[in-house]
């Protein structure tokens, strides 16, 4: 079953700052029809405004994923990590018991562009973790790049996570295509980051998610002039 | 479990009154209530503080992280976390003082806050805080480590305002 969540149909913040999309409910933005998706429960497309951010909040229980599609995210927290983050890295924190930290765009003259991913871990309370790794963008051209997963130290590396999920990103040319075997009984989420995309037959525009179940498989194409960027979740 | 709200308000200068909110802050996470930062304004003017550059480089940074308290704060909270540094507590006295024009402060708790227990910053606190018609918390018993006492204040004052909304909601 492939269940289309359109770019248009997200939810919408604008603080002057902050530019929000939110494919799940957030914040202001409350619908009980789209909380989550299995372990995925928030998926939000912000755009930051040169030297803004989000001021210091805390969290708690809950895996957070940045995917930086353009410029760079400056990161500080209560566990004392203090990291700038750009394209082709990917930082992973786990709140567990709880942490307060703030999300800066890094750049005085640059937009941030990034997603922001929050998976429910499926153990609460565990201890405070921050990981921020790199990866070649060759890595995920033509190919699902591991993100993150609930593996520790894969090769090549890929972010922890509290849950049996796993974050894969890919860039396809126009034309280019690749599968992804769906082991039973999982569910995936596939979410266009940039560009067109073709998943099993549905066309992606930038913004749109696609909730998939009871699939054997996934067939994965890059559509349009230029092709797309995706995030592909794997979930119990 | 009743939801807990905790309001961490603080004034600082060169980040130890707010190294003590940001641990206070953590440790209500840690018992699962929502927070919110807020740092009030300096009272001094700009010249005076760009006349001090560590002051004035905390402040820049200061002023990214945290937006001062609006109205909507305090009437949020369940608890107000105020942490005060030892050197000038007229910035959350002032603070404190303009909590009774918002109203409905009555069984909210106020929970103060100095590097070392400082009496002479805690005192006017607590005085602003009882008069607002605020419950006091006790300070915490001194500690070599001031954070993790911190934390472990900001841990008892939450569990005490979820203790206090699950008998307000027993019949008696």
């Amino acid at each position: 079953m492939l269940t289309l969540r359109r770019a248009e149909d997200r939810g919408h913040s604008n603080l002057g700052w902050l530019d929000s999309y939110h494919t799940f409910s957030f914040g202001g933005y409350s619908d009980p029809k789209h909380m989550g998706f299995r372990a995925l429960r928030v998926l939000n497309d912000d755009r930051v405004a040169p030297g803004k951010g989000f001021g210091a909040h805390g969290h708690r229980d809950m895996e957070i994923l940045s995917y930086v599609l353009e410029g760079k995210l400056a990161h500080k927290d209560s566990m004392g990590e203090q990291h700038v983050l750009g394209p082709n890295e990917v930082q992973a924190m786990s709140a567990g018991s709880g942490v307060i930290h703030s999300e800066f765009n890094g750049s005085a003259t640059e937009a941030t562009h990034f997603l922001q991913v929050w998976i429910v871990p499926s153990t609460p309370d565990v201890e405070p973790s921050y990981q921020q790794f790199a990866y070649d963008p060759s890595e995920k051209r033509g190919a699902l790049r591991l993100m993150a997963g609930p593996d520790r130290k894969t090769t090549p590396p890929s972010a922890f996570i509290h849950q049996d999920a796993r974050i894969y990103a890919s860039v396809l040319g126009s034309g280019e295509s690749i599968t992804h075997r769906m082991a039973p009984g999982r569910h995936a989420w596939v979410q266009c980051a940039a560009g067109q995309l073709n998943v099993n037959g549905v066309s992606l525009k930038d913004g749109d998610g696609l909730a998939v179940s009871d699939e054997a498989e996934l067939s994965l194409r890059g559509e349009g002039t230029k092709g797309g960027e995706l995030l592909l979740f794997d979930l119990a | 479990m009743a939801d807990v709200n905790v309001l961490v308000v603080f004034y600082s200068r060169y980040g130890k009154a707010e190294q003590l909110a940001l641990a206070a802050g953590l440790g209500a996470i840690q018992t699962k209530s929502n927070i919110r930062l807020r740092r009030v304004a300096d009272l001094a003017d700009s010249a005076t503080i760009a006349a001090d550059p560590a002051w004035k480089q905390n402040l820049d940074r200061m002023t990214m992280d945290y937006v001062v308290p609006r109205a909507a704060d305090p009437a949020w909270a369940d608890v107000i976390i105020l942490a005060t540094p030892e050197d000038s507590s007229a910035e959350l006295q002032r603070y404190v003082g303009s909590l009774p024009s918002i109203g409905g402060m009555d069984g909210k708790i106020a929970a103060p806050l100095a590097p070392g227990n400082n009496e002479s910053a805690l005192k006017p606190i607590y005085a602003a805080a009882a008069c607002a018609g605020l419950i006091v918390a006790p300070a915490q018993a001194p500690s070599p480590d001031g954070v993790a006492s911190a934390r472990a204040y900001g841990r008892r004052v939450s569990l005490m305002a979820r203790a206090l909304k699950e008998l307000q909601d027993r019949p008696v």
